[in-house]
Parts: structure tokens; C-alpha cells; sequence
């Protein structure tokens, strides 16, 4: 390129740049409405643009945007807790919002500061910027992003304390180094978008970077294999547990597994294949490259899940020793509210992640180049609109956004921490 | 009517008695893994052997199911004639509850059978000192024979007159079990009685426990029988176990052990209830053991038969089958594919033919060969047939046996693994022992029939091998030569060895390193008997390696450190000091497990490291790290599963044959292996340089990508790379070369009929290549999915040249390319095809 098509190039990036940013400031204020055709029956648009809002501001909209529930008549949208709110915010700072990560080996258990950390995308799915967003955010929050299954970018590594190392069924990017850098190591069984079905990125995707990375053919689709070629029973599944501690014995093995009917059979198997925390992963998650058909359709949705394994494990006498984390489809404070009073202990986010910087669940991420203003792409181009400052600014505004709605919530509960929350169903009610 | 319409109708009543509720098709007691393990032997062997070897592949379960079954018995032992054991039932009840025991005989026993001698069976006093958390139930053995009253009446009720009266009993037999169970433990609350076993000449036990634990409950340990199998189990869900959930499960005159789970666990359900069978202890592997029984005595099916009901013939395979076969395979599929079980399983059988009296032990795994499976098998003068989860569960009974009976050597003479479904051997072994003449003999065949042997040549050590010796371990041989001199066989020269004063330590170890090659090169010795052999070269290794000072000489060239010494771990005291590590003793996994020492070991700086002794201990050289490339491990025994999985650059040369899942994500470094490797191999690995002298299971080298160089001598099975994404191999990508090498008896290595049998070759790879010694082309398009096979141009046979030789130096196999003059007669020829990705819709 000559230095003037550098320039243009340049001056092109930033004038998108600050369409995407003024966009994302002024939609969420309605001054010409809501947007026609945003957002769909789950996240709907007054969710996508209240997160908007609390990216940019780090609180909640007060121009009635419904930034709590979607519309999607179930689970979620229609459990609500028995207690009044409003927009009047009770910031009580002393009430705790950490939650413990691992309690089977006190020496090894970890402490973070709010009830969320962040899922899997892999680099490759997602750009290194918004991958640098997340962490950057995760170090400031003083909880933990994934790495996903595409390895581990030279640049995360500065957020090594943060960084969960994802080990899944296509084991790219793993190796033993990855795996001693890190504090958790994910074991990614199964995903609630599409249980039985590997994860999977198109041609256009894999450029020569994200080939490089996962040791690929450039411009070749990758496809991870539905199971683990080694665990076909819960036997392996110890064997597998116990490998990983072998090659890093400090860190804290969580297993993630989808949402299936004997999901407390495969909770237990796991508790004693020896996981620190079983991650439960609904049906509703996952980006846009989970295939339209698995979508929805397979796993259990993860407001059943969570009760289902809570009270299993509660009756085996263990649950105490592990830590339930869920996702797919939490994207609201009050989704993971509701889910620790369902019986987890904290949660999983990815999507509210992407939204919070732009996101607007369109569904197009696997597709060409990857989304068109950044997040889910590998185009060097559309990954800066996305600098890892601003991004990071984002995600840590919407958290601070959550914080300040859980407390609030807790205070009228009579509640202290959200740990006292946790199996609260009886705070809950379902409203037809 | 036929006579297997009228048995099936008679079982319609057994619904409706009782009061049996209907059935409940959920598979409550669901779980995955399991441990098992089954031994045939020509002659008795004892219960202590099986101990040792359940003992080791104890973490397949978690203590809560185990159980053994027994076939093969010898009447004197169990206090009876032997027309008491050829014609009577051996039933053998369960009382969870003692109260009901009279109430039990007089309405199950007694009432259908004439009990010629009963009694309780003998077990130890308390069962809380073996480790044992739940009180195993009391358990009465009855010698029965059907009521002649009973029979007539039910000859009459069903219209089975002319059936033959060995059919009739036994489906009195089998129904009584059936009523006894349904009424006692399965449609009540509390669970107060059950059947563990009532067929002929065939005995199962089992607890709340490990199945080791079984064997010292009902001092079984000095007990002898030909055919032992047992069974780990792991199920997880519940809180209080009975001894019913437990392996085996009993069909009539067989026992089931289940490694696996189904998918279609209701489908089989429902195709039972077709046939009038309910199943009352709700998991799978019951329902398994009822299909082995209803085709092998109702159907009255060969195990040929059976095994294509359990495990179909499918797609190329299925072309490949003799035509009359495929007839029979296509209404056999027809008639009871939905009996057909989906999913990772594989069982192991024991079972009494009474009209033929032999017993065998059968080994059958499903088509895609999802489970772990090794079969083995030692033919001297007597012989010994194992089949088993991992290789080292087979190697430590065998160790066990041999140290007490000569008749036997701690290492089989031939190890395999089948293909399930497949036309090569059908995915299925038999180990038949014939009690019809006077002195009982062992055979094994596969699913068709085919007797599998061991080529055994007669051989002369002082004309056959001495001067070969020398050839081949060159320099080496100095450290044996006086040994070999003074003998006439290779044991005789390891007790040679053994029997000779103590050598100076550097002698030692030069004899360590010779016998080590020597071990390396039993597979070019002329008619060398694998079993007996190996394991005696091994023996005397392991005394000679535990001869050296312990840790902590800071002169001697080795120093040996072990279990109890391992708290004295410290660096070397001078560059180039050896590390010897006794790994016997270690745990299997864990913090203190052999494999973080060797962690811990290479962290105090330790460069040279022997390992020695593995007895199924995981993960051998994991955790090692990055940049380990300073280091070497030569490993011993029988290293466990995950074996050098991660590594990445350190040098590991494994002096026998490896486990499943070796070399996972393997980035880096040189993996040598004298032997072979089980599956899951080098799967997601990233590179290195690797070489198997042997052959491989199914699914190696799934997801590898980057830049690993694999060289496999012999062959592999089924999904050998796929989604291989290595580049291109001419610039520096990843490869396999498959030689597709056997040796013959006479230590002649020839070449294979068919160097890869399997299906789905490098299916939906993107990079790499194979390359496939295959001079008669017998690879076709098949095989493939995505891939393409070509020809080699001169860049390719440059690179195989290269691997080829670093080959030679490892193995001492000589293999040319056929174009080449430096061929001698020791030379294999071989004509390689390449298999290259194509480009495919589907990956773009």
C-alpha cells in the first residue's frame, strides 16, 4: 500500500469508528425511537440498547427502557423476585458480590469480586481487540475471561491471573504451556447452543493469523469433533481431570457440559471425576455460528437445569464441594440474580459482553468476514473499531451497571451477599 | 409353531404374575465406565491372580459394584461329583434380607427343583476389615435339578411337547430366576433376594465394592477355575447401592461385564418386550446379557451369529463379506436391529456350553471401537487367553501367575485389538476351552471361526541367534557376550545374569543399555517366544536397575530412588549422573503419582532419567512443560494410559507398548515406541517427531495439526487423521508414513495383506498426507472421505528417505523405496501411495 492508501484506509477506520460509537451513545436515548428490526423476543431491543446505556453510562436507563426482562413469555422473562424495585437505586457497598471459585482444596480456591466471569470465544471467532477488551475488564473487575478453543494469543498473557484456558474436543491452540498458565483450565465438554455438535469456524474466518495460531490450513474451515475422543464415559472423564492436574496441578478444573435430561447424572459424575466447578450451559447461548437447527432446540433450557443439579447435588451431600456456575442465555443482572436463587453460584456471560461493546445480535457472526462493525471478526480492518481500552471501558461500565442493580436487589431482600442467595427459590415467583 | 414362538409366548404370563408392576423403561441406574477384565486358561487358575491384576485397574471404578464370575469349575473343589456339576444347575441366592431365606426355598427353590446339595457359601468373617462400607449379602449355593412334575406340567401349560428337555429346563430355570427376582427385589421397596447365578458349570459373585473386594469376601483366592471374569464398576447416581446393580448380569449359562453405555437403552427395551423379556435391575448391561441369551438359547444362535445381532456389518466392510454371508448378515440385521445396542460398549462373556461342555470367555466390541479393549494370548504347553480394558491389567495377572506357576511367562506372546463389525476378524475373539477330552484345551477364534494362533518356530539359540546377536546389537554386545556364550537360551542367560557376582556400576549400566536394545530388537530375533522371553529380559532389567545405589550416592554413574525413597529426591551430584526410578510403587494418579515425580525429578535438574516397573500408572511424562528438550526418559513396564501426553520437546523412548491416548496435544520432541499403542493416539497433537514399532487402535491422530512426523510400522485402525489440518508435509507440515510391517515366527518382518483395513482414512483433512506403504494397492476410494489417493514424485521420497532411515536406526527394519539399488535381503521393498487432502465443499 502507498502511504496515501494508508491514510485513507485510516481516516476510513475512524470515521467508522465514530459512527459505531456516537451510534451506540445516542440510540439507547430514543430520540427517534426504537430502532425498527433490532433485537428479537429474547433480547429484545430495549435490552440491546439499555446495555447499550450501561456501557457508556455504568448504570441503568431511566427513560423506560425495560432493561431487566426480554419478552420471551418463559423462564426468565417471567420469573421476577417478591419484592418491590424502582429506579431509586439502594447502593449499599457493604453487601458482598463475590463469590468463591473452587472449595474442594481451600489452598486452591479462588476469590472473585463479582458473581460473573466471562465464557469461551475463541480467537478466530471473536478479534484479538475484543479479546484484549474482556481481559483488560476482567483484571479490573478482579474476575476471569476464556480463552476459548483458539489458543492463546501472545498479548493475553499479560492477563495471565485472569485468563481461563479452554481445553475442547478440537484441541486447538492447547498445549501444556497454555495449560500451566493458567489459574482455571475449562474443560469444554459439550455447549448448550448445540449440544453433540463440535464448534466449528468457516473458511473466511481462519485468515493466516488464526491459522498460525491454531496450527492450521490457512482459509480451511475448522471443525472441533462432538466429543472428546478420549472421554466416552465418566471414567475417561476422571482420567481426563486427572491429566489435566498432572500437567498443572494448581489450577482449578471446571467442566462445562450442555444441558441434557440426566443432567444431575452427569453433574455427580463430573463432582466425582474430581471438578472444582461444573459449569452448566442452556440452550440459549452461543453466537451466531451455532447452527439455526441446534439453537433452542436441543439443550434444556438453563432455568430448569440449575434447579435440577442444585437440589441433586444438595441431596448427595456435595454441593457444598463445588462451585455450579451457569449460562447460555443469562444477559441481565437480574438473569443471574435469578439464577443463583435457582441454585447456582454465579454465572457465565458472553453475549452481554459482545452487546456491551456494539453487539447487536444479529446472528451474522460466522458468516464472510465476521461481524461487520468488529467483535466476531479476524478482518485486521474491522478489528479496529474495536480498541481494548474502549472496549474494556464498556464491559466494566455494563458490570458496574449489574453491580449497582444487584445491590439493590439484595438490600430490599434483607440479603447481605449473593452468596446468601443462592437456592433462594422461595424469593422467586413466577408471574403468568 | 416353532420352538422359539412357543418359548417366547410361554415368558407372556410372567408379565401379569406377581402383581408386577409394569415395567419401568428408565434407566435409572445409568452409568459409563467400568474396569473388566477375563482370563481363559487350559489349566485352573486361582482367584489371587485376578486379584492382583483387579487390584491395579481399580481406578476404572469407585468401589460402588464389583463382581467376578467363574466358569470352568473343578468338582472337587466345590465338594460335589462331577455328574453333579455336568447335570445340575448351580443357583446361587442372594439374601439381602435373612429372614425370607426359608420362605424363598420353599417357594422357589423347592417347589421347582429337586436340590441334590445346598449350602451357604463361605466367606470371611467380618467384611468392614477388607475395605468393605455395605454388608454383602448372604449367599446360598443350591445343586439343582428341574422337578420332573414341574417340567411335565410345563411342557403341558405351553405346548412344548417335543421340545427337547434340556430346552424345557432350562426355561424353567431361567423363569423361576425371573419370578424369584421380581417378587424379591425388584417390585418391592426394600430389596430382600436375588439370583446371581443359576446357570450350568457357572458361578457369579458380587457386592457393593470393588471386584477385588469379591474375592477376598467369599475366599476366592486360592479358589481355581479355567475362565475368570470381573468387573469395576462406577456408577454415580444414588446414594445407597445394592449388590444387584453390580456385574456381572446373567442371561442363563452366561455372565455379562460391560464396559460402555448404551444410547438406544429403550429401543433394546421395547425389543425385548417384544419377546416377552422385561428387564427388573434397570441398566443396560442387564438388558445385554438378556439379548445374549435370547439368541444364544432361544434363537439358538453360533456366536457368529450373535456377534453380527450385537455389532452389524456395515458399509465397505459389509461388500467385503463372502456372498452366502451377506444373505444371513442382511436378515439377521433385518430381524433385530433394534436389539442392536448403540454406543461405546464392549462386553466381555463367560459361559458354560453344556451339550458341547466347554466354557468360554468372549470379547465383543461395538463398530466404532469407542471402548478401551486388549486381547492377548500365551500358547506353550499350556495356554492362557486374556481380554481386558488395559494392557497392564493383563500384564499384571500374567506377572502374578508366572511368579508361581512356570508353566507361564509374565508377558503374553501376542497382544491385539479388534475391529468391531469390521470383515477383518469382526470385531469379536473367543477363547473356547474344550473339557470333552481328558486333558482341557484352549483355542481362540474370531467372530468367523478363524483359529488365531502364535507362529512358534522351532529355533536353536547357539546356531540360530548367538551369531546373529552380535550383528545386531553391535557394540553393545560386549556388555553380554560372556553371558550369551555360557548359554543355550535367553532365559538361561538372564539367570546368568542374575546368578553372577555384583558388577562395578558403570557395568551395570552398559549392561542395562545392552539388554535394553536387545529388548528393542526381540522382534528381528529368529522364532524368538515373545511372552517368555520379553518378560525374563525384563525381569532381570528391573533387578538390575534396583541393584544400583540408592539416591543420594554422590559418585555412582545411577542412582535407583523408588516410593519410600522419593522424600530424598534431590539434583544430580555431576553432570551426566543417571537417574533410575523405580515406578512400582507409585499411585496411578495424583500428587504423588509417578508421573509428578518424574515432574518433580526433571525439575532438580535430573537430564537422564530411566523409569522402570509401570504398572498402569497414568500420564508418564505429563507436565514436563515447554523447552524440555534436555531431557531423556526411557520408559519400562506398562505405562499407563495418557503417556506423554503434552509433550513438548523432551525425548521419551518407551522400551514396550503404550496404553490409549498417548501423546495428546503433543507439540514437540522425539516419542520412540517398541510397541504398540492403543487409541486416541496423538490426538490434537501439534508436532514432534514419533515412531511405533508396532500398530495402533482406531482413531489416531484425530484434530492433529502443525507439524507431527509419525512413523508406524505396523498398522492402524479405523479414522487415521481425521480432520488433519498439518500443512503441507513438503514445507515442513505433518505426516504419517504407515509401513504396514509384521514379523513372522522366524523374526522376518513381512508385509501386511492389508495396511490399513479400516474406514474413513484422513476424512475431512485439510493438510498433511498419508503416506501408505501399500504395493497392491489394496486402499481404495472407500476408505475415504475427502481425501485422495496419488502417487509419489521424487520430493516425497526424499522425505520418507529421511524418516525411513532415522526408522532403521530405531528398529533395525530396513525399508527401501522399490526404485532403490541398495537393496539387500533383509530389505523390505516398499511401494508407498500418498493420501492428500482435496479440496472439499464442505471445508470451504
Amino acid at each position: 500500500m502507498t502511504e496515501l492508501e494508508v491514510k485513507i484506509n485510516r481516516m476510513a477506520i475512524e470515521k467508522h469508528v465514530e459512527n459505531i460509537r456516537r451510534g451506540l451513545s445516542t440510540l439507547p436515548m430514543l430520540t427517534h425511537g426504537r430502532p425498527g428490526g433490532l433485537g428479537n423476543l429474547r433480547w429484545t431491543a430495549d435490552l440491546l440498547l439499555s446495555t447499550y446505556f450501561m456501557a457508556s453510562h455504568g448504570r441503568p436507563p431511566s427513560n423506560g427502557l425495560e432493561y431487566r426482562v426480554g419478552r420471551s413469555r418463559g423462564g426468565f422473562d417471567l420469573l421476577d423476585f417478591k419484592v418491590a424495585t424502582d429506579h431509586e437505586f439502594i447502593n449499599d457497598r457493604g453487601i458482598d458480590l463475590s463469590i468463591v471459585l473452587g472449595r474442594r482444596a481451600p489452598s486452591k480456591s479462588k476469590k472473585i469480586g463479582l458473581p460473573v466471569y466471562g465464557g469461551g470465544m475463541s480467537f478466530g471467532s471473536v478479534s484479538l481487540n475484543f479479546m484484549l477488551s474482556r481481559a483488560l475488564a476482567a483484571r479490573e473487575l478482579d474476575t476471569l475471561t476464556s480463552t476459548g478453543e483458539g489458543g492463546y494469543p501472545i498479548p493475553l498473557r499479560e492477563f495471565r491471573d485472569h485468563v481461563i484456558v479452554q481445553v475442547a474436543t478440537g484441541m486447538f491452540g492447547v498445549s501444556e504451556e497454555t495449560i500451566q498458565l493458567a489459574p482455571i483450565i475449562e474443560l469444554k465438554y459439550a455447549q448448550g447452543a448445540k449440544p453433540g455438535l463440535g464448534g466449528h469456524l468457516l473458511a473466511d474466518k481462519v485468515t493466516a493469523t488464526v491459522a498460525k495460531m491454531r496450527e492450521s490450513v490457512e482459509f480451511t474451515s475448522l471443525y472441533s469433533p462432538f466429543p472428546f475422543h478420549s472421554v466416552y464415559s465418566v471414567e475417561d472423564h476422571k482420567k481426563h481431570v486427572d491429566w489435566i492436574k498432572t500437567m498443572n496441578p494448581e489450577a482449578l478444573v471446571s467442566v462445562k457440559v450442555s444441558t441434557p435430561r440426566d443432567i444431575d447424572m452427569v453433574a455427580i459424575g463430573s463432582y466425582y471425576a474430581g471438578a472444582d466447578i461444573i459449569h452448566l450451559d442452556g440452550a440459549y447461548g452461543g453466537t451466531g455460528a451455532a447452527p439455526e437447527i441446534a439453537k433452542k432446540n436441543i439443550a434444556m433450557p438453563i432455568e430448569y437445569a440449575i434447579p435440577i443439579v442444585h437440589k441433586y447435588l444438595v441431596s448427595e451431600g456435595v454441593r457444598d464441594e463445588v462451585t455450579l456456575i451457569a449460562s447460555g442465555g443469562i444477559r441481565t443482572a437480574y438473569d443471574v440474580a435469578k439464577a443463583i436463587a435457582l441454585g447456582a453460584d454465579g454465572c457465565v456471560i458472553g453475549t452481554a459482553e459482545a452487546v456491551a461493546v456494539g453487539c447487536t445480535h444479529c446472528g451474522n457472526c460466522e458468516k464472510g468476514r465476521g461481524y461487520q462493525i468488529g467483535i466476531t471478526t479476524t478482518d485486521p480492518e474491522l478489528s479496529a473499531f474495536i480498541s481494548p481500552e474502549w472496549g474494556a471501558g464498556r464491559i466494566v461500565n455494563m458490570y458496574e451497571a449489574w453491580k449497582l442493580q444487584w445491590r439493590d436487589l439484595l438490600a430490599r431482600l434483607g440479603l447481605n451477599s449473593i452468596e446468601e442467595l443462592r437456592g433462594r427459590t422461595d424469593l422467586l415467583i413466577y408471574r403468568k | 409353531m416353532s420352538i422359539v414362538k412357543k418359548l417366547i409366548d410361554s415368558r407372556r404370563e410372567l408379565i401379569h404374575s406377581n402383581g408386577l408392576r409394569q415395567v419401568r423403561r428408565s434407566n435409572d441406574a445409568a452409568e459409563g465406565g467400568c474396569g473388566v477384565i477375563g482370563v481363559a486358561s487350559s489349566v485352573p487358575v486361582k482367584g489371587k491372580h485376578f486379584l492382583t491384576s483387579l487390584i491395579q485397574m481399580r481406578n476404572r471404578g469407585n468401589g460402588k459394584g464389583g463382581g467376578v464370575a467363574i466358569s470352568g469349575l473343578d468338582p472337587e473343589q466345590l465338594g460335589v461329583s462331577p455328574e453333579v456339576l455336568r447335570d445340575c444347575y448351580i443357583v446361587q441366592v442372594a439374601y439381602l434380607d435373612a429372614s425370607v431365606r426359608e420362605e424363598v426355598e420353599e417357594k422357589h427353590i423347592h417347589r421347582v427343583y429337586r436340590v441334590v446339595s445346598s449350602h451357604r457359601v463361605e466367606t470371611i468373617e467380618d467384611y468392614a476389615p477388607i475395605g468393605l462400607e455395605v454388608r454383602p449379602p448372604e449367599l446360598y449355593r443350591y445343586y439343582c435339578k428341574v422337578r420332573d412334575d414341574v417340567r411335565e406340567a410345563f411342557v403341558m401349560r405351553h405346548g412344548l411337547a417335543g421340545v427337547p428337555q434340556i430346552k424345557v429346563d432350562d426355561e424353567i430355570v431361567f423363569r423361576t430366576t425371573y419370578l424369584l427376582n421380581s417378587e424379591y427385589y425388584a417390585s418391592l421397596g426394600e430389596k430382600r433376594a436375588f439370583v446371581m447365578s443359576h446357570g450350568k458349570n457357572l458361578l457369579v459373585f458380587k457386592l457393593v465394592g470393588y471386584a477385588h473386594q469379591v474375592i477376598q469376601y467369599y475366599k476366592l483366592e486360592n479358589f481355581s477355575a479355567h475362565v475368570w471374569i470381573g468387573h469395576h464398576r462406577y456408577p454415580t447416581k444414588g446414594t445407597v447401592w445394592h449388590p444387584g446393580g453390580a456385574h456381572p448380569f446373567i442371561g442363563l449359562h452366561e455372565a455379562l461385564v460391560h464396559n460402555g453405555d448404551f444410547s438406544n437403552y429403550h429401543s433394546i427395551v421395547e425389543y425385548l418386550a417384544e419377546r416377552n423379556v422385561h428387564p427388573l435391575f434397570l441398566t443396560d448391561t442387564e438388558v445385554a446379557a438378556y439379548l445374549f441369551d435370547l439368541w444364544s438359547r432361544v434363537y439358538d444362535y453360533p456366536l457368529e451369529y450373535i456377534c453380527e445381532a450385537l455389532a452389524p456389518t456395515t458399509e465397505r466392510d459389509f461388500g467385503f463379506l463372502p456372498y452366502e454371508k451377506q444373505g444371513i448378515y442382511r436378515r439377521l440385521q433385518s430381524s433385530h436391529i433394534h436389539g442392536s445396542p448403540d454406543g461405546p460398549w464392549f462386553f466381555i462373556v463367560a459361559r458354560y456350553l453344556p451339550s458341547e461342555q466347554r466354557s468360554e470367555l468372549v470379547g465383543i466390541t461395538d463398530t466404532s471401537m469407542l471402548r478401551p479393549q486388549v486381547f492377548a494370548l500365551q500358547q506353550e504347553e499350556e495356554a492362557i487367553g486374556l481380554v481386558a480394558s488395559e494392557r497392564q491389567a493383563i500384564d499384571a495377572f500374567l506377572a502374578s501367575l508366572s511368579s508361581e506357576d512356570h508353566r507361564f511367562y509374565p508377558k503374553a506372546d501376542k497382544y491385539w485389538v479388534a475391529r468391531g463389525g469390521s470383515y477383518t476378524d469382526g470385531g469379536a475373539f473367543v477363547f473356547q476351552i474344550d473339557f470333552s477330552k481328558n486333558r482341557p484345551t484352549l483355542r481362540c477364534y474370531n467372530k468367523f471361526g478363524e483359529l488365531i494362533g502364535v507362529e512358534k518356530q522351532p529355533f536353536n539359540f547357539d546356531d540360530d541367534v548367538k551369531p546373529y546377536l552380535r550383528e545386531l546389537l553391535g557394540v553393545r554386545f560386549g556388555a553380554l557376550e560372556a553371558y550369551v556364550m555360557q548359554s543355550h537360551g535367553f532365559v538361561e542367560m538372564c539367570e546368568a545374569i542374575r546368578e553372577s557376582p555384583p558388577l562395578r556400576i558403570p557395568e551395570t549400566i552398559d549392561l542395562i543399555d545392552a539388554l535394553t536394545l536387545l529388548l528393542d530388537r526381540l522382534h528381528l530375533m529368529p522364532g524368538f517366544h515373545e511372552g517368555q522371553v520379553r518378560g525374563t529380559i525384563e525381569g532381570t532389567l528391573f533387578a538390575l536397575m534396583r541393584s544400583l545405589p540408592s539416591i543420594g550416592d554422590n559418585s555412582s554413574t545411577g542412582v535407583v530412588v523408588d516410593f519410600l525413597t522419593r522424600g530424598k529426591l534431590r539434583g544430580p551430584s555431576f553432570e551426566g549422573q543417571k537417574l533410575f526410578m523405580d515406578a512400582s510403587k507409585f499411585p496411578a494418579e495424583g500428587p504423588d503419582s509417578a508421573a509428578r515425580f518424574l515432574v518433580e525429578a526433571y525439575s532438580h535438574g535430573w537430564k537422564h532419567i530411566y523409569t522402570f516397573d509401570w504398572r498402569g500408572q497414568r500420564f508418564c511424562c505429563s507436565g514436563l512443560g515447554p523447552r524440555s528438550d534436555d531431557l531423556r526418559v526411557d520408559v519400562y513396564g506398562n505405562p499407563g494410559d495418557y503417556l506423554a501426553s503434552g509433550l513438548d520437546g523432551a525425548h521419551v523412548y518407551v522400551h514396550a507398548s503404550a496404553q490409549d491416548q498417548v501423546g495428546q496435544i503433543m507439540r514437540r520432541g522425539r516419542l520412540v515406541i517398541y510397541g504398540d499403542v492403543g487409541q486416541a493416539f496423538l490426538y490434537g497433537a501439534k508436532g514432534g517427531d514419533v515412531f511405533v514399532l508396532g500398530s495402533t487402535a482406531g482413531r489416531p491422530l484425530i484434530n492433529a495439526v502443525g507439524k507431527p512426523r509419525v512413523v508406524i510400522n505396523g498398522s492402524c485402525l479405523d479414522y487415521l487423521s481425521e480432520s488433519f489440518m498439518a500443512g503441507d508435509p513438503l514445507k515442513g507440515g505433518g505426516f504419517v508414513i504407515v509401513n504396514g510391517i509384521e514379523f513372522d515366527g522366524k523374526g522376518k518382518p513381512r508385509l501386511m495383506r492389508t495396511p490399513f483395513p479400516g474406514s474413513n482414512l484422513f476424512s475431512l483433512a485439510s493438510g498433511g498426507a498419508i503416506y501408505l506403504n501399500d504395493p497392491w494397492r489394496t486402499i481404495d476410494e472407500q476408505q475415504l472421505n475427502g481425501g485422495k489417493i496419488d502417487s509419489i514424485d521424487s520430493a516425497d521420497k526424499e522425505l520418507l528417505r529421511r524418516y525411513l532411515q532415522v526408522n532403521k536406526e530405531l528398529f533395525g527394519l530396513n525399508i527401501v523405496l522399490d526404485d532403490e539399488n541398495d537393496a539387500d535381503s533383509r530389505s523390505i521393498i516398499a511401494k508407498f501411495v500418498k493420501v492428500r487432502p482435496l479440496e472439499i465443499g464442505v471445508l470451504k
